[in-house]
């Protein structure tokens, strides 16, 4: 019941076709359909559901949207119900509004942050079928990503006007979405404030996460890899494909997660991230990192921030 | 070994060594590119962008981002000199009238002649960024740069 996962991405991109040679050749998706608007839908070969990235043609970089899908058709009236009862105003799209997806509950995040909601996608089934499936099919290119893992999401946080869109959302996304908080970073007097929030509907570590900072944007969407040595492998291809690499490959102490972070054409930030990190339950203790650990938390190995990965975002 | 005339050019730029073996391996024309806001200078090829030539050479003075046209982090002014436009520029960062004006993009300008730069992109640092930098227990939200 509820929220299932990461359904969708949609992304304004600034040259398509750089765009769509990027998802594809380095990401390794496939391109499933472009509609009248010159918008393009993209899948990963492990996804069933008809796709999971839209790139839509823009002057700029960003996120339109990002979509969750939900279990049951009933489960749309039932949040739609809660997000009203909450105060978040809701808009239910009619089927069709998006290609080969069914109605869609739109409403915004506390921090601004379009979110939908649905609960039918046309299934297409994973490039290996379901019946006596190969572990992989031949065809993979690039870092051949699994599929959507995530999305970090960039929210407003200002302790001295008292704003802090992290803290909202969190509440927001566990009271009423019925996610459940995994990890979270706090810091300022007595750790009172909470700047950072990892949260999960499945059993990752991340379904979502909300950082603090001066406007709201997106900070990340990630694609699923296997393991270390896939990781690696995707540094190869983004070396290959000249890919800027913001992030080379390291891990993570918030998740476990091992990853690299890079910018598509547009300078939309993608990860690669690998490894299940630990089975994440609601009732698994939160875990917590303190203002002077928050480097180790960030890139383990170095405990070291990275400019542009805590400054630059879309 | 380093002719004496080779050195003065290299003095001339304040060259470094990574930046000499360049100079002897390439074979397309590079144009000096002066950053007014550290004095730094460094030869950008005419077929790169200004941001990826400073990048590549392991330069700083311009911020660093996507290197995509997307973030605008690396918003500078051309104060003098002739820049080429080699890919879309974030809307979100520079208007129509700014890029009237001289401001791109250092990431989506490739120089055709010699060119002096400042940097006008704004810092604002994320609250994670200054938290760590504030160190334990103690918190501002001052932000960095113009």
């Amino acid at each position: 019941m509820g929220i299932l996962r990461i359904g969708h991405a949609s992304l304004r991109v600034m040259d398509m076709a750089a765009a769509v040679r990027h998802y594809e050749n380095v990401l390794g998706m496939k391109k499933v359909m472009e509609d009248k608007h010159g918008n393009v839908y993209l899948k990963c070969w492990d996804e069933w559901d008809k796709f999971s990235l839209i790139l839509t043609p823009s002057d700029r970089a960003g996120l339109n949207h990002v979509a969750y899908k939900v279990e049951r058709e009933e489960d749309l009236d039932e949040l739609q119900e809660k997000i009203e009862a909450y105060g978040i105003s809701t808009t239910m799209l009619p089927e069709g509004t998006l290609p080969s997806t069914g109605r869609m509950l739109q409403f915004n995040l506390p921090s601004g942050h379009e979110m939908r909601l649905y609960a039918f996608k046309e299934c297409v089934g994973t490039d290996v079928g379901n019946i006596n499936p190969d572990p992989w099919p031949d065809d993979i290119r690039g870092a051949g990503a699994h599929w959507l893992d995530h999305c970090l999401l960039m929210c407003e946080l200002n302790p001295e006007t008292g704003v802090n869109k992290v803290a909202e959302n969190t509440k927001f996304a566990t009271e009423v979405l019925g996610f459940f908080l995994t990890e979270q970073v706090v810091v300022g007097p007595n750790g009172s404030i909470q700047a950072a929030t990892w949260l999960a509907r499945s059993s990752t570590p991340h379904d979502i996460a909300f950082v603090g900072g001066p406007r709201m944007g997106l900070h990340h969407i990630a694609f699923f890899l296997d393991d270390w040595h896939d990781i690696l492998k995707a540094a190869d291809v983004m070396a290959k494909n000249k890919v800027k690499i913001d992030v080379a490959p390291t891990r993570h102490g918030i998740t476990r997660g091992q990853t690299i972070y890079f910018f598509d054409p547009s300078g939309n930030r993608n990860e690669t991230f690998a490894g299940l990190g630990y089975l994440a339950q609601p009732d698994r203790p939160v875990v917590t990192w303190t203002e002077e650990h928050l480097g180790s938390g960030i890139f383990y190995h170095t405990g070291e921030l990275v400019p542009s990965f805590t400054e630059v975002y879309t | 070994m380093v002719s004496k005339q080779t050195k003065k050019v290299f003095d001339g730029m304040k060259c470094n060594f990574y930046t000499g073996l360049t100079m002897f391996r390439a074979t397309t024309q590079t144009f000096p590119v002066e950053v007014t806001n550290t004095g730094e200078s460094y030869p950008c090829a005419k077929n790169e962008n200004l941001l990826r030539g400073m990048v590549r050479l392991g330069r700083r003075g311009i911020p660093v981002g996507c290197i995509n046209g997307g973030c605008g982090i690396c918003k500078v002014r051309i104060l003098s000199g002739e820049v080429e436009v080699v890919g879309p520029i974030s809307r979100a960062h520079v208007s129509e009238e700014e890029e009237a004006e001289g401001i791109t993009l250092a990431c989506r300008v490739a120089p055709r002649s010699a060119v002096v730069l400042t940097v006008v992109g704004k810092m604002a640092k994320p609250f994670l960024a200054l938290a760590a930098a504030n160190g334990q227990g103690r918190l501002s939200t001052q932000s960095k740069g113009e």
